[in-house]
């Protein structure tokens, strides 16, 4: 599926979080996308670590690097009136335009729906603003984990008598965002495609992120009691968390979905008797007795190595995995024969990992194939294919800073 | 008015743990969906936490995920006599569980675009393992980032591995529909929620690779002044000041602070405070974590946000799911629908020029 988006070209302003992860998966399928920044406004995430020691400038970002492969680099100076007016000129040839700005900075350039649409009715237009393009809050500023605890996640996410920690990441930038535009822009485009019609998307962040709450949030608005911070403790399992296995921090997950894998984890713990004690004989009494019952287990886990442990489990049934810290993901055997890693040679961050497209399709691997592009690598190609623009012209833009 | 976008798509989605969500998308933007339980068992699965509406009530869960799908209950013979005239065939697999018969059902139906999302993927070592949200968390990279320092890793609430894999697996449907358009096959698609999980490690990845350190859980202690999740008076708020392109968001703070007399705040201004490597140090955030602590300890999380957002610092409550329901920007934006009596949220994409299904 890796040209399934040949021929689909898309003018790419989503800058830093969310929209990034949109226009990579849409490169990584064949979509030409032309990522707009300049060195006036470069991407804050050029700016952000990690970056390969000794390149530290615009162009040795690990984070950058992680979310622009594949895409082409425009370097387009947008505060100038004549580099919104290239970008004017592009946004007619596109089929896609993609931001994730507050709203009203793509209006301001002149880069609104409206605007585009009317050189381009068919065009394919996605704004992802962080809580909707209207409403009291529409220009409220934030970032994935202030989205998260606006979410009601973070508060749900911890142990009942510590303060919440979320998922210690910017959770909603990288799944609920990125995820919920993806499937409303690929709609859209296999509809322009047969019909020729385009159409307006808006992605609220915010709304991603709730909307996966949805279960819970029904439940609450019946009047039920809001769930606490329980931990990795579900009600349907028992038990359900991670204990601490032998070595630096290392720790396996385990869960009993019911009677029988619960009896299986204390045989595979050496611990026979604690399947036959009441206090755990049953789903009911073993969520009862949970603090009891993980005492037991952490004791029992301890030494065991986290691997062993999790395959001895898996063999008799019983859901279990070592909780995989960065480095292990990138080693782990599995993902290593699922062929999951790209690797990508980075002019000036060198060799660099990339996780593929999470799916197989008749076992062909699609993802990552070329590295992160440098600050306006490709100004020049596009200025002078797509906006048909001279040596001479090119050189004057240059050297006024439009592209630059 | 246009069609929805995906008009005249036809899902068979077969019931498991973790299809409910990518059919429920793809219905959200136009696709016929229907529902095919083999056994009434399986008709009742959700692959996330039972949300009961009261002691008889309805699965708030099911509600959200089945919503707008036909329902069938079929053997396995009606299922791919189905399927074998659809677009779209979801399954869900674990371990052996039976599935259809894709190489069959592909010479029926060439056109076929047919995912099956499993824990982790149909080929490679673990692909029969078992599984749990908090075990495809931990396989995945995810679970080891959030939690204490202290207490191990603790996984999101509300079964979130569900949730990436069915969006994964509607991106790849939808892929498959597009290139489909043009080559006229389908394809089969086998999606892994582990893979999944793996798009959301952040600069983890990266970390190893470019610096060799092995990121850790940060723990409910910000991991430098101005980033995390901060107490007030009535509970916690959460902040992002200093990187990221918010410098003068983190000037703006210590100015704020400084400006209602929070004592002491004035060291704020001193100069090594600009330091990205000085904030990240243990006693600047605990220096800093004092100094906000008394200044919101007096402040609601309501008054802080307001504040704080007039003055362009990016700082959020940290809502209970009342407080999510009573928000005022989503409830301007009527994110939240009575359907029969249940309170379910709105497809958070908005297509217009396309028409997207809505409750009626």
């Amino acid at each position: 599926m890796r040209d399934a988006l040949s021929g689909v070209r898309v003018l790419d302003f989503c800058w830093v979080g969310a929209g990034a992860l949109v226009t990579k998966l849409l490169a990584e399928h064949g979509a030409d996308v032309i990522k707009v920044e300049s060195r006036a406004r470069p991407d804050n995430l050029r700016l952000s670590p990690p970056f390969r020691p000794g390149a530290e400038g615009l162009d040795g970002s690990g984070y950058f690097a992680s979310r622009n492969n594949d895409k082409r680099s425009l370097a387009l100076n947008m505060t100038t009136e004549r580099g919104r007016a290239l970008a004017r000129r592009l946004a007619a040839r596109c089929d896609l335009v993609t931001s994730n700005f507050r709203p009203g900075v793509m209006e301001r350039w002149g880069l609104g729906y409206e605007d585009v649409a009317a050189d381009n009715p068919g065009v394919v237009y996605l704004s992802m603003p962080m809580q909707g393009g209207d409403g009291p809050h529409r220009d409220y500023v934030g970032f994935g984990a202030t989205i998260a605890a606006l979410a009601g996640l973070v508060h749900l996410s911890g142990l009942p008598d510590r303060p919440p920690v979320g998922t210690g990441t910017h959770y909603p930038d990288h799944i609920p965002s990125p995820g919920h535009a993806l499937v409303a822009v690929l709609a859209a485009l296999r509809r322009r495609r047969l019909t020729g019609e385009g159409c307006r998307i808006e992605v609220s962040q915010l709304e991603s992120a709730v909307a996966l709450l949805a279960p819970a949030l029904a439940a609450a608005a019946a009047g039920l009691p809001e769930p606490v911070r329980s931990g990795n403790r579900v009600p349907e399992e028992s038990p359900s968390g991670v204990f601490r296995c032998r070595g630096d921090d290392a720790w396996v997950a385990l869960a009993a979905r019911d009677d029988r894998e619960w009896r299986a984890v204390a045989e595979v713990l050496d611990a026979p008797h604690l399947a036959a004690d009441p206090r755990f004989a049953t789903h009911a009494a073993r969520k009862a007795n949970e603090d009891a019952l993980e005492r037991e287990l952490a004791a029992r886990c301890a030494g065991r190595d986290r691997h062993e442990l999790a395959r001895a489990l898996q063999e008799r049934g019983v859901p279990a995995a070592a909780v995989l810290a960065a480095d292990d993901v990138l080693a782990d055997p599995h993902l290593r024969a699922r062929r999951f890693w790209r690797t990508l040679e980075h002019p000036v961050m060198g060799t660099l990992t990339a996780p593929a497209a999470p799916f197989l399709a008749d076992g062909e691997r699609t993802g990552a194939t070329r590295p992160a592009p440098l600050l306006g690598e490709h100004t020049r190609e596009i200025a002078s294919t797509l906006l048909g623009l001279s040596e001479a012209e090119i050189a004057e833009l240059e050297e006024a800073q439009v592209l630059w | 008015m246009a069609e929805e976008p995906l008009s005249g798509v036809r899902v068979v989605e077969v019931a498991g743990a973790l299809t409910g969500y990518a059919g429920r998308l793809l219905a959200d933007l136009g696709a016929s969906v229907t529902r095919v339980a083999l056994s009434p068992a399986a008709a009742a699965a959700t692959g996330v936490p039972a949300a009961p509406l009261g002691p008889d009530g309805p699965d708030a869960a099911a509600l959200f995920f089945h919503r707008g799908k036909e329902e069938a209950l079929l053997d396995r013979e009606g299922l791919e006599a189905l399927a074998a005239s659809a677009d779209v065939l979801l399954e869900s697999a674990e371990g052996d569980a039976e599935r259809c018969d894709a190489a069959g059902l592909r010479e029926r139906n060439p056109r076929l675009v047919h995912a099956v999302v499993s824990p982790f993927g149909l080929e490679g070592p673990r692909a029969r393992d078992a599984s749990t949200d908090l075990v495809r968390l931990a396989a995945g990279g995810l679970l080891w980032l959030g939690g204490y320092p202290d207490a191990g890793p603790v996984a999101p609430f509300g079964a979130q591995s569900t949730f990436a894999g069915g969006i994964y697996a509607a991106v790849a449907v939808l892929l498959a529909l597009l290139e489909r358009e043009t080559t006229g096959r389908g394809r089969f698609l086998d999606v892994s929620v582990q893979e999944a999980i793996t798009q959301a490690l952040e600069t983890s990845l990266a970390d190893v690779e470019l610096t060799g350190r092995v990121r850790v859980r940060a723990g409910d202690v910000p991991r430098e002044a101005g980033t995390g999740v901060y107490p007030c008076a009535d509970g916690y708020v959460s902040m992002v000041a200093g990187r990221l392109g918010t410098a003068p968001a983190w000037r703006r703070l210590r100015e704020w602070l400084v400006e209602v007399g929070t004592p002491g705040a004035e060291e704020l201004l001193g100069e090594e405070w600009e330091s990205l490597a000085f904030r990240q140090r243990p006693e600047a955030v605990a220096r800093f974590g004092e100094l906000f602590g008394a200044f919101a300890a007096v402040r609601s999380k309501r008054e802080l946000y307001a504040e704080a957002q007039a003055r362009n610092i990016p700082l959020a409550p940290v809502n209970t799911l009342a407080e999510v329901l009573a928000d005022p920007q989503l409830a301007a934006r009527r994110f939240f629908r009575d359907e029969g009596g249940v309170t379910l949220p709105l497809p958070p994409f908005r297509l217009t020029g396309a028409t997207v299904a809505t409750p009626a």
